[in-house]
């Protein structure tokens, strides 16, 4: 490297020092000024105190909720031991059974005696954001009766507290993330006018946007390390799920980023702190409260949902139906009361009385009529949701809910996921008794273990990331739009 | 000459709003989210009214054509019944999507509403569904604050302040010519607003029997919203006459608002569920069940002489008795869980509604929803008439097969029992079902403690308001 010229280092002199060292300069200033003036601690301490309360919450909701299915679970494993138990006693003939609840037959264990639950488990971040998790169910009873009778059921809560919603981290980060952000950004470079500093220091060779994006570093820093380092505290001990939580502690960085740059950018108009004050809130108040009002509203008027009432009328009618096509069979002798040794199995053979048969070919054939009007549902609740995932950009509130949501598995997308799961567990459930019904086969022990059982397929890791990515790109690309209009208009900003 | 000076002072005010668009922008733009709501609601309104009406009319006359059987499966597959919309839902539609609108009335127990509209929407309705209330209650103390925040604070500023005092305005006539401003600027807004929900009241099918009573209901209605905008008035009066600056002035108010509006209500639901704790559905049904089976029990060893259901013990020629022991039994075991349920979200409501002390919303949320006729309360009314067919429906059932298809299985065998069918006269016996929406007056009575709570909230913040303006930094 040849040796520099007095005409370089007359130049480098003039020049002052690097960006790089003025950036960090003014990083470590700005970081002693608000912690001493306690700006810092209050924000960070008030995000502190917010987060903990939201991690209690959504802490106790999830261990309450699983304990539910822990308890469901366990419950079926227990009815499953005592009719096997009661099929040995019947075999030995210690016990005559009921017509209704008949370990031997196929028919009783289809519905109530046997029904399984298939259960939806609650991810690693459920507690980080409630979502729909306190009205769609996380379990569905299924036997072999039509859907209908289960599908339509909702979860069990007041409901003035779901019109209300959850102190979930989710509300937190949402709602008062942007606003703590707000709150020690609105006057960056305001206030250093305003005090007559500005000239001051740009009287030195700093630039003005490294100014600004040293200001903005120092702060981002600390609201996110507060933020991934309560949660990660909280959490990870308890729930695990260090991959899925770094992805979530990204969704909230690009977040606070585009906060920080909106922030930036109405510093970079030049106007006074108050001024800044009052048009970062309109914003605020505009993305966060009303945009995801309107886009909610907007989506269900452009896909709106089929409606619940014709569902309603329209399954009694196809039941109707049913009923009427197998008159004959439900009209039958009924021999199960009066002669109990019907009731017991001969030969791998049972009697199942023709009424039970009945009801099965009528579940068989509304399911079938069913699964039309339903598919209407879910079509259009896929069209909200992929509407929501592409117009989600004019609220990055709505996009950090989405985003959380499906990180956090209780968004509307695995919810409709696991019903269309349970229809198919329910069509195989169907299936294993439809031909020992239908032909009269008696259940045996090694039947109960090759029952049909639910497992939950969870949709793929690498989907999941496809669609986080999207919603940190609906973050991140108005944020750099954002930061560089600032820094262009940061050429004409008033010094005095 | 005091009292003369407030349209002075009120003209003052709009001529500084006008001037710095504010009512251009905020008050048009607030106005257009308003009739905005407005149209959006009649609209939805009118097109789910026609939709429960068909369905109302179709699935009666699918129980009256449901051909000839056996009384119970008619039973089993039962009936629908949907609840009215009532008019004043398309200002507050409150509860409704939480809820359900339908109950599917079923042989042997009590359903609950079914097929909230938020389970087929996505996630985005927490958010909140745009409907007028909504925007008064959320956003309306935001307008206040934007036209109110430097009434005083921005004067004092500017040293406006001084000159008004020194030419012989006192502070008192100072302080209600602002009101005065403010009051008359959310009335500029919120006029149009009411005249929009009368006109779509008046279009979504009033009957004219339920014309008076929605009439009283919105002008109640009006009296509390108008009872928390005053409030709001006030507040943001006292708030800017005591700040030093305009900018700590509206630093306070949004601080204010957010937790009174945002963080408030959340906190008083967890509080309200820790002091009267909700059953998971699980636990609800499994309780209710056992409480069930051993009241089945009883029930079957007195009247039929065996505890053993729908064994062999009791023969089948006596199952219509056996459904009829059967669904009495069950009647008060339903009632005891399900009013425990309501009673226990009754109280869960209370306690956010006396919250209102602290976040005035949650006060004027139940009375709206009261008088809307979109609460809990209405929803639980609902409810029990519902139950209240569907047990018309049982005795009904179990009654004629008690009469009939006992007496069948007694000529044609004992398992004849399900061969013996009821036709159209039986299904015709069942009275169709009609709800009648409690009146405004009955309303009225529940909304005693939340008219209260605004009330007392209105005092307080006038009180507050006189004495920061007594009391203002110089």
């Amino acid at each position: 490297m040849p040796p520099l010229s007095t005409l370089d280092k007359l130049q480098r002199t003039l020049q002052g020092p690097g960006t790089g060292y003025l950036f960090t300069r003014v990083f470590l200033n700005e970081g002693r000024i608000l912690l001493a003036d306690r700006t810092l601690w209050l924000a960070c301490g008030l995000l502190f105190l917010f987060l903990g309360y939201s991690l209690y919450v959504g802490l106790s909701q999830v261990r309450a909720r699983e304990a539910v299915l822990q308890g469901i679970t366990l419950r079926d494993a227990e009815k499953a031991d005592k009719s096997i138990t009661q099929l040995r006693r019947i075999l030995a003939g210690h016990e005559t059974p009921d017509p209704f609840s008949n370990p031997a037959d196929p028919a009783s264990v289809a519905s109530g005696l046997g029904a399984r639950h298939a259960v939806l488990p609650y991810l690693a971040l459920a507690p980080l954001a409630l979502g729909q998790s306190d009205m769609a169910p996380n379990y569905y009873r299924v036997t072999n009766r039509n859907k209908s009778t289960f599908l339509y059921d909702g979860e069990m809560d007041n409901p003035w507290n779901l019109m209300t919603g959850h102190f979930d981290t989710a509300f937190v980060v949402i709602y008062l993330l942007p606003l703590l952000i707000l709150g020690v950004s609105y006057n960056m470079l305001s206030a250093e006018r305003e005090r007559g500093t500005l000239r001051l220091l740009l009287s030195h060779s700093l630039g003005i946007g490294t100014l600004l994006l040293a200001k903005t570093a120092v702060r981002a820093l600390a609201v996110l390390t507060t933020t991934g380092a309560t949660v990660a505290a909280v959490l990870l001990p308890e729930r695990g799920g260090s991959l899925e939580y770094l992805f979530w502690l990204g969704m909230i960085a690009a977040y606070a980023v585009f906060w920080f740059a909106v922030a930036a950018a109405v510093n970079a108009l030049g106007k006074a702190s108050a001024t800044n004050a009052f048009a970062l809130i309109v914003v605020w108040v505009t993305l966060v409260i009303l945009a995801p009002v309107l886009l909610n509203l907007a989506v269900s008027q452009a896909y709106p949902a089929p409606s619940r009432t014709e569902l309603a009328t329209r399954s009694r009618l196809i039941t109707i139906g049913g009923l009427n096509r197998f008159a004959d069979l439900l009209a039958t002798d009924y021999r199960h009361v009066g002669k109990p040794q019907v009731l017991l199995p001969k030969d791998g053979k049972i009697e199942v009385a023709e009424r039970r048969k009945a009801h099965l070919l009528i579940a068989r054939q509304v399911d079938a009529e069913l699964d039309t009007l339903l598919a209407a549902f879910e079509k259009q609740l896929l069209a909200q949701q992929q509407f929501i995932e592409r117009f989600s950009l004019i609220s990055p509130a709505a996009v950090i809910h989405e985003g959380m949501s499906a990180l956090a598995g209780t968004g509307s997308r695995r919810y409709t996921q696991f019903t269309q799961q349970v229809s198919t567990y329910h069509m195989d459930w169907k299936a294993f008794f439809e031909v020992r019904i239908l032909n009269g086969i008696a259940m045996t022990e090694p039947d109960f273990a090759r029952l049909p059982k639910f497992s939950w397929l969870e949709q793929p890791a690498t989907a999941l990331r496809g669609q986080l990515a999207g919603y940190a790109l609906q973050l991140l690309v108005p944020s750099l739009l954002l930061g560089l209009w600032a820094r262009r208009r940061l050429r004409r900003y008033p010094m005095v | 000459m005091n009292s003369l000076c407030l349209p002075l002072i009120a003209k003052r005010e709009f001529i500084e709003w006008r001037r710095d668009g504010r009512l251009l922008i905020a008050g048009g733009l607030s106005l257009i989210v308003m009739i905005a709501a407005v149209l959006v609601n009649v609209q939805r309104q009118v097109v789910a009214e026609g939709k429960r009406r068909a369905a109302e009319v179709l699935d009666y006359d699918s129980w009256l054509k449901q051909g000839n059987r056996h009384p119970h499966d008619a039973a089993h597959q039962g009936m629908y019944v949907f609840k009215p919309s009532p008019p004043l839902a398309l200002f507050d539609p409150g509860i409704t999507p939480f809820s359900g609108a339908s109950i599917w009335l079923q042989a042997h127990q009590q359903s609950e509403l079914r097929f909230r509209p938020a389970q087929d929407a996505t996630g985005l309705q927490r958010f909140g569904t745009l409907s007028v209330s909504w925007v008064l209650q959320v956003l309306g103390p935001l307008i206040v604050i934007i036209f109110g925040f430097n009434v005083f604070s921005g004067e004092r500023e500017q040293g406006t302040l001084r000159q008004t005092l020194s030419l012989g305005v006192s502070t008192r006539t100072l302080l209600w010519g602002k009101a005065l401003a403010l009051h008359g600027v959310m009335a500029l807004i919120l006029l149009p607003v009411l005249i929009a929900t009368t006109v779509a009241v008046l279009y979504a099918s009033v009957s004219a029997a339920a014309l008076s009573d929605t009439a009283l209901r919105l002008l109640l209605l009006s009296v509390g919203y108008a009872a928390y905008v005053s409030m709001m008035v006030f507040a943001v009066l006292a708030v800017s006459a005591r700040m030093p600056t305009a900018r700590a002035s509206l630093l306070v108010l949004l601080g204010l608002w957010f937790a009174s509006v945002m963080l408030a209500p959340r906190i008083a639901a967890d509080v309200a569920e820790y002091l009267d704790p909700s059953p998971s559905r699980v636990e609800f049904n499994s309780k209710m069940a056992s409480a069930l089976d051993a009241a089945y029990k009883r029930a079957w060893a007195k009247e039929l002489g065996s505890e053993k259901r729908w064994g062999g013990d009791v023969p089948l020629d006596r199952w219509g008795r056996a459904l009829q022991v059967d669904d009495h039994a069950g009647y008060t075991i339903m009632d005891q869980h399900f009013k425990r349920l309501w009673d226990t979200y009754e109280k869960q409501n209370r306690t956010q509604e006396w919250a209102g002390l602290l976040a005035p919303m949650l006060s004027l949320r139940a009375y709206s929803m009261i008088l809307a006729g979109t609460s809990f309360y209405d929803h639980r009314l609902f409810s029990h008439a519902a139950e209240r067919q569907r047990r018309v429906m049982q005795d009904i059932v179990s009654d004629d097969l008690v009469k009939n298809a006992d007496a069948h299985s007694h000529t044609h065998g004992e398992q004849a029992h399900f061969t013996y069918q009821a036709d159209a006269r039986l299904w015709a016996s069942v009275p169709r079902f009609s709800y009648q929406t409690p009146l405004a007056k009955e309303a009225l009575g529940r909304s005693v403690v939340g008219f209260a709570v605004l009330l007392t909230g209105l005092a307080l913040a006038i009180g507050a308001a006189l004495w920061a303006s007594a009391h203002r930094p110089e």
